[in-house]
């Protein structure tokens, strides 16, 4: 016989280790609050542009999550449909959870590095893609007020960062030890030195028109109706800037660099798992900052196109209510539910009464937050802004996923063609009649 | 038996030494001199391989590139991914369980693989097949070129790295596929014909899917091929590559559309008729250029005359028996046969060896797939990787009929 040995069981110690850590954790968080907190206060207070910046940049890193999320989502559902595919539909509402479900996958993937690799440049190879989208968003006006920094040399910022996206699929192509690799990585730089030029002539135009590269400038001048955009100044640009911007972001027809047919997945064939996710995810995250970028510069950032009455000023002054506003706050939901949970249970013939007031329940909170959130539309123009730079945004999103859906892919020298022979030029003509245009009629 | 003095091909002492500059590279053994040119390189020179596993091989071809940059300088096919020796099984099984073997064959026109054997059976054993049984195999047979046609519109701008050409080709393939599910009873690998007919009759669902179909057939073609006859990207980049001139198809033996494409009106549903094209009328649609576009252009011809004889095979379908009258187990008198006919990717031909017993004395199966795969060395070279797609795809070699 042997002993029995009383072990706490699994979840005995899981709680013990949770309430040791708890005690422990909440001590040093004590004593590093009590010794640390008022210099650092004293510290933040003295530099509040660098808190700023923090902020920012903690805002931009986590907000690029749930962008990609759409963006991989829109891919995955408009291309479905384009393609007579239902689409993911089986993780929440409408699929609407499966890139939620793909990170996950790509998280829990095995991290593997392939034989012969420069595991350095390899590892790195991801993060650097990386970094230089999330550097991009930095400039990008979300509305008035809302942006992570507003340099007066902005585009250049952009189109600088922008370039250093390369460094990062040639390390990734040269670091995986793959030829397809290889190639993919090369196709990349080429592509990147020739679209680059165009992509940055095209908006000398509206430099030009605007007097500055600061992109909250170049906005602010475009307030007005639809026909104050720099869209109708700059067709030409725009239509340059849209193809540039699609050999930029690396999406077909123009998508050389990770051309499936030819090269298997280009740069990115020896990655898996949350690298090769990193590489996706900026993908993504990059055709939503192209997207932000020919709103902002050519359709008017967060300008509604038309007069637009909001944001208006409401003068609430919850003071004055006194008791009575007690009262909405405590007893209005409670009220409320009960009210629909009885109008439910008596006029549809299937209800119960636990269902009736669940059902309640849900449809007063939903209308407390869309009262709330159609208050904060009505009343914070940042947040109008917001709404209309999201809506433009995501059209230029949509039309990238269509085009991808559309059309075949474009040889490599017919991409080099296009930039060199077509672009380039038709950028020069552009910003000579713009420059023409602006010292013979405005000058 | 082998006999200990025969040389061994994985003989080392036989390698023919290879110039070859990288470390990690390994060096394979040349035993040619083709294979020593090939697998030397000079300066700026690469191989990559394409395939087993690559997307757009169309099966388990890898073809060896040796590339400049972009540019392909020369390449070389392996094939034999896929072999099942498909020839020597059906030597080994009586007549009516040959023809099951070769079905799998093309997976894309297994109609058109049991046609062959079947006809080649049946001049060994001189059999009448019935006029009905002729009418349903051609009826069936042109079902199975549409699909196959409508699938390699798709799979080519798949090719050119068009998403969405594939699945709207599929919605046709789908609706012709369970049209012959109702006739057959399978849809991948239908085993319907007979030694001297068919397996089954025409039946009401057959024929109302059919007509269903019908309805739509051409209209739906035509709107799936105008996004890519029209399409810029598409045209460009198929146009005036891998050009196939008129004298070098004939050389390399070149069948089927591709052989049209390069302007030989060659079909041998009208050189050497068989079954009952005669009867039927249709036109053998040929192209001058020899390009990519035309092979493709004419693919979507002929899924047009397809329609043509579909229609005209419902409208002059005869009555009667569906079989022959045949024993169970057939002893051809000792021969030889050898029978043709023209599928979706060119001729498709079986040469059978009777020796008096029930089953084949030697089988062998001509596949178009095997010699379009040839012209891979003569088109690619000089064009660039995004090419071989483009050309590989417009020859519409099916890996299951090239290694058999």
């Amino acid at each position: 016989m042997t002993a029995v040995t009383r072990r706490p069981t699994l979840p005995a110690r899981a709680l013990l280790a949770g309430v040791l850590l708890l005690l422990v954790g909440g001590l040093v968080i004590t004593l590093a609050a009590v010794l640390l907190l008022p210099p650092l206060v004293d510290f933040l207070a003295a530099n509040t542009p660098l808190v700023r910046f923090a902020v920012a940049a903690l805002v931009l890193l986590l907000i690029t999550i749930p962008v990609a999320f759409i963006v991989i989502y829109m891919e995955l559902k408009v291309i479905a449909r384009m393609n007579l595919r239902v689409g993911p539909d089986r993780v929440g509402p409408f699929g609407a959870a499966q890139s939620v479900v793909h990170g996950l996958k790509v998280l829990a993937k095995e991290d593997f590095t392939p034989f012969g690799v420069d595991v350095a440049v390899y590892t790195l190879a991801p993060v650097a893609v990386f970094l230089t989208t999330l550097m991009t968003i930095l400039v990008v006006p979300f509305a008035p007020g809302l942006y992570g920094q507003d340099f007066n040399i902005g585009l250049l910022y952009v189109f600088a960062i922008g370039g250093l996206n390369v460094v990062g699929l040639m390390m990734a192509g040269w670091g995986s030890f793959n030829k397809y690799s290889l190639l993919g990585a090369l196709r990349a730089a080429a592509q990147a030195i020739s679209y680059e030029i165009p992509l940055a002539l095209a908006v000398v135009g509206v430099i030009i028109l605007a007097g500055t590269m600061s992109l909250n400038s170049i906005v602010e001048q475009q307030a007005g109706t639809v026909f104050d955009w720099n869209l109708w100044r700059q067709p030409l640009g725009l239509v340059i800037f849209f193809i540039a911007a699609i050999a930029e972001a690396n999406r077909t027809p123009l998508d050389m660099t990770e051309a499936d047919q030819e090269l298997v997945a280009g740069f990115a064939t020896e990655y898996s798992g949350m690298r090769f996710g990193f590489f996706f995810f900026a993908e993504y995250v990059n055709v939503f900052v192209v997207s932000c970028l020919v709103t902002v510069l050519f359709f008017g950032g967060w300008n509604a196109p038309f007069d637009w009455p909001f944001p208006v000023a409401i003068d609430l002054d919850p003071a004055g209510y006194e008791a009575w506003l007690a009262f909405l706050l405590v007893a209005g939901p409670i009220v409320g539910t009960v009210a629909l949970a009885a109008l439910l249970r008596f006029f549809v013939d299937w209800m119960r009464w636990p269902g009736a007031l669940l059902i309640a329940f849900l449809l007063v909170n939903l209308l407390a937050v869309g009262a709330l959130v159609g208050l904060a539309f009505v009343t914070f123009d940042w947040v109008v802004g917001l709404t209309w730079m999201m809506v433009k945004s995501f059209a230029f999103v949509f039309t990238f996923v269509w085009l991808r859906a559309t059309l075949p892919r474009v040889r490599v020298d017919q991409l080099m063609g296009v930039a060199w022979k077509w672009l380039l030029p038709a950028a020069l003509v552009n910003i000579f009649v713009t420059a023409a245009a602006v010292v013979l009629v405005w000058g | 038996m082998t006999s200990p003095t025969r040389p061994s091909l994985d003989d080392p002492a036989l390698a023919i030494p290879v110039d070859r500059a990288g470390v990690f590279e390994p060096i394979p053994m040349a035993r040619t001199e083709r294979q020593q040119e090939f697998y030397s390189l000079r300066d700026g020179e690469m191989l990559i391989n394409l395939g087993p596993q690559h997307p757009s091989t169309h099966g388990v071809l890898r073809i060896v590139l040796k590339i400049s940059g972009e540019q392909v300088v020369d390449l070389d096919p392996v094939i034999g991914y896929l072999h099942r020796g498909v020839e020597k099984l059906c030597e080994n099984a009586d007549y009516h369980q040959a023809i099951c073997y070769t079905d799998p064959l093309e997976y894309l026109a297994s109609l058109f693989c049991e046609w062959s054997p079947v006809m080649a059976f049946e001049k060994l054993l001189d059999v009448q097949v019935p006029r009905r049984a002729e009418y349903i195999r051609v009826l069936a047979g042109e079902l199975n070129r549409v699909a196959s046609h409508t699938l390699y519109v798709g799979f080519f701008a798949l090719d050119l790295g068009g998403i969405t050409p594939v699945l709207w080709s599929y919605l046709e393939r789908d609706e012709i596929v369970e049209i012959l599910a109702a006739l057959t009873g399978a849809k991948l690998l239908f085993n319907y014909f007979r030694i001297g007919g068919v397996n089954g009759d025409l039946n009401h669902e057959f024929m109302s899917r059919l007509g269903d179909w019908m309805s739509h057939a051409s209209r739906q073609v035509e709107a799936g091929t105008a996004l890519l006859n029209e399409n810029e990207i598409l045209v460009r980049r198929a146009r005036g590559i891998g050009t196939l001139d008129r004298d070098t198809a004939m050389r390399m033996a070149v069948t089927g559309p591709n052989l049209r494409a390069s302007g030989v009106p060659w079909d041998i549903r009208r050189a050497h008729p068989y079954s009952v094209y005669p009867e039927l009328e249709f036109d053998v649609p040929t192209r001058s250029e020899g390009d990519c576009l035309a092979r493709y252009l004419l693919r979507v011809d002929e899924i047009k005359q397809s329609l043509r004889i579909i229609d005209q095979c419902l409208h002059q379908m005869p009555d009667g028996p569906i079989m022959a009258k045949l024993p169970r187990l057939v002893r051809p008198r000792p021969g030889r046969a050898w029978a043709a006919i023209e599928g979706p990717r060119g001729l498709y031909g079986t040469y059978a060896i009777s020796d008096g017993t029930d089953q084949p004395f030697r089988m062998r199966i001509h596949d178009p797939s095997f010699v379009h795969l040839q012209l891979l060395s003569l088109l690619v070279p000089g064009n660039l990787i995004a090419d071989t797609m483009a050309i590989n795809a417009s020859l519409d070699p099916v890996m299951g009929g090239v290694d058999r």
